[in-house]
């Protein structure tokens, strides 16, 4: 029973983490349409943040949250409104957009991860914060609070997405950017706010990872892998098909990890092959 | 009102608009005719700042905006309704018309536009909560009608609003644009309803293979021997 327990906590934890992840990617190509495999490096990136300030003025990782949210949001609506804008508007077609930012982002990958490695090395770190466990239980305090931030990150992304005008210009432009522009929307600032926002999810998400998990400067790749699967299964442009399909993923993976860790990730491409055959476009896909 | 002035504007290196010019009067219902391809949708598209003309201008309330992106122009009055509706599909009724009223200004007043949009078609207020995909093709023409609507244009271009739908709905969708007209909004129809079209609207330009075929008052036309063989079928 306890370690029923555990498994559901930690893989609903673990489904929270990767559904952000992947609502941040499935923000950068479904609406942004900039396939971004450097994803990963901004969780990364989010964590060594966490780490550095941790270890060095003694930041509370929850702080940090904001702190990485916020910076990582900067380098996302930046990195957008120069280079992918810039790609979009000599690009003849979307086809040709997709292909032209997939090789930048590719640069960019290499570019965070060497930064990275001349910073902080290739050696394992770790933030050692609510290490312990609640009274009475396995379960380490730092998972508990991580996916409550989850929860709480989710709910709010998903009222930003319903209720406000931005939000609705998101799901808008998500739809047909075109049409979007004629309803006044400048498609060019959602683009930017959307890749600004899908790298601040993966940096919170790396923040949060860095409290529960030790890290590297090297651990960015599997989480784009990762997301990449989550986006696919969920439903091309589906943010919630996302949400839904990183917490099935989460899941999963806790409870393959149980029984034989060295499954996991071939248990990931086995429930992404069979999703696939029965719904080809995904769990949320039209 | 609106002036395009000598463009020449097409896909690539495909030219399908050549040396267009049309004027549309501040309080005129103008309307645009031609057969298929002729040009009439590249045309609103260079207008609303979609596509760019590659020479011409286009002045509208005494700007320029040949060189103005499409948010810059709803903004300044101009609205156009899309060919085929382009609604987002995946958004409720209430919030297609939101995103209508965009444009910071009708923003802040959408929902007394909202309910003047109602007033026009009652039909949209009772689905209000169902998404746009639910409608039927003539609820969601007037949806996508009611949604340009609500950025409160001056001028509103209306790409072929009776195209797929049935005869009854089709004199409808007309009666709602001329009762548009009378509460003062300009219109620029394109239509391949010459007969209805004529039958409503102050002037109309053909259109043939991207040129300007003919222009004038549509009693007028609707005299022509031309237009009367190539567009009534008489
Ligand atoms: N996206 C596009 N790419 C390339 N060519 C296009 C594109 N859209 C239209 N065309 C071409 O431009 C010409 C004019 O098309 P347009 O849509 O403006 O005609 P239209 O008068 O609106 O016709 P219809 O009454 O059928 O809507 C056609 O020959 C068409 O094939
Ligand atoms: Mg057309």
């Amino acid at each position: 029973m306890v370690a029923v327990r555990d498994i559901i906590i930690t893989g609903l934890l673990l489904g929270g983490v990767f559904a952000l992840v992947s609502v941040g990617l499935s923000l950068e190509y479904g609406v942004a349409r900039v396939l971004n495999v450097a994803h990963g490096e901004f969780i990364m990136l989010g964590a060594f943040l966490t780490f550095w300030l941790f270890s060095s003025v003694n930041l509370n990782p929850l702080v940090s949250i904001l702190v990485s949210g916020v910076f990582i949001f900067v380098i996302g609506w930046f990195l957008h409104s120069t280079l992918f804008r810039r790609l979009m508007d000599s690009s003849p077609s979307l086809e040709v957009f997709e292909g032209q930012s997939m090789l930048a982002s590719f640069g960019l990958l290499y570019v965070v991860q060497n930064i990275a490695r001349l910073i902080w090395g290739s050696q394992t770190h770790q933030v050692l914060f609510l290490s312990r466990t609640v009274t009475g239980a396995q379960i380490p305090l730092n998972r508990l609070v991580s996916l409550g931030v989850v929860i709480v990150i989710g709910g709010a992304f998903y009222f930003f997405l319903a209720r406000t005008r931005m939000g609705k210009a998101i799901r808008a432009s998500a739809q047909d950017p075109t049409t979007a522009g004629l309803m006044g929307v400048n498609i060019h600032t959602v683009l930017a706010i959307c890749f600004g926002l899908g790298l601040a999810m993966a940096g919170i998400a790396g923040t949060l990872i860095s409290t529960v998990y030790a890290i590297q400067t090297n651990m960015g790749l599997q989480y784009t892998v990762i997301a990449m699967i989550v986006v696919v299964l969920g439903g091309l442009g589906s943010i919630s098909g996302a949400m839904i399909g990183g917490v099935i993923l989460g899941i999963v993976s806790q409870l393959v990890t149980y029984f034989q860790p060295t499954m996991t990730f071939i248990a990931y491409y086995a429930i992404f092959i069979v999703l696939l055959l029965v719904r080809p476009k995904g769990i949320m896909g039209k | 009102m609106l002036e395009v002035n000598g463009i020449n504007a097409g896909y690539g290196r495909i030219q399908v608009l050549w040396d267009m010019s049309v004027n549309v009067g501040e309080g005129e219902f103008v309307a645009l005719v031609g057969a298929n391809g002729a040009g009439k949708t590249t045309l609103l598209k260079t207008i609303s700042g979609v596509m760019r003309p590659t020479s011409g201008s286009i002045t509208f309330l005494g700007k320029r905006i040949e060189h103005a992106n499409p948010n810059q122009i709803v903004n300044m009055g101009l609205s156009h309704i899309p060919e085929s509706r382009r609604l987002f599909t995946d958004m409720s009724i209430r919030e297609n018309l939101e995103m209508g009223a965009y444009p910071g200004r009708s923003w802040k007043i959408r929902r007394a536009t909202m309910k003047w949009v109602f007033g026009l078609f009652p039909r949209l207020e009772e689905r209000a909560g169902q998404l746009a995909r639910t409608l039927s093709g003539g609820e969601q023409q007037m949806l996508a009608m009611g949604r340009g609507l609500m950025s409160r244009p001056k001028l509103v271009m209306v790409d072929e609003p009776s195209n797929g739908l049935a005869p009854l709905v089709v004199t409808e969708v007309f009666q709602i644009l001329k009762s548009l007209h009378n509460e003062g909004i300009t219109i620029l129809l394109v239509e391949q309803n010459v007969r209805q079209t004529l039958a409503v609207a102050d002037r109309a330009y053909v259109i043939e293979n991207g040129h300007l075929a003919l222009e004038g008052a549509c009693r007028m036309l609707a005299a022509s021997d031309h237009v009367r063989k190539a567009y009534l079928g008489l």
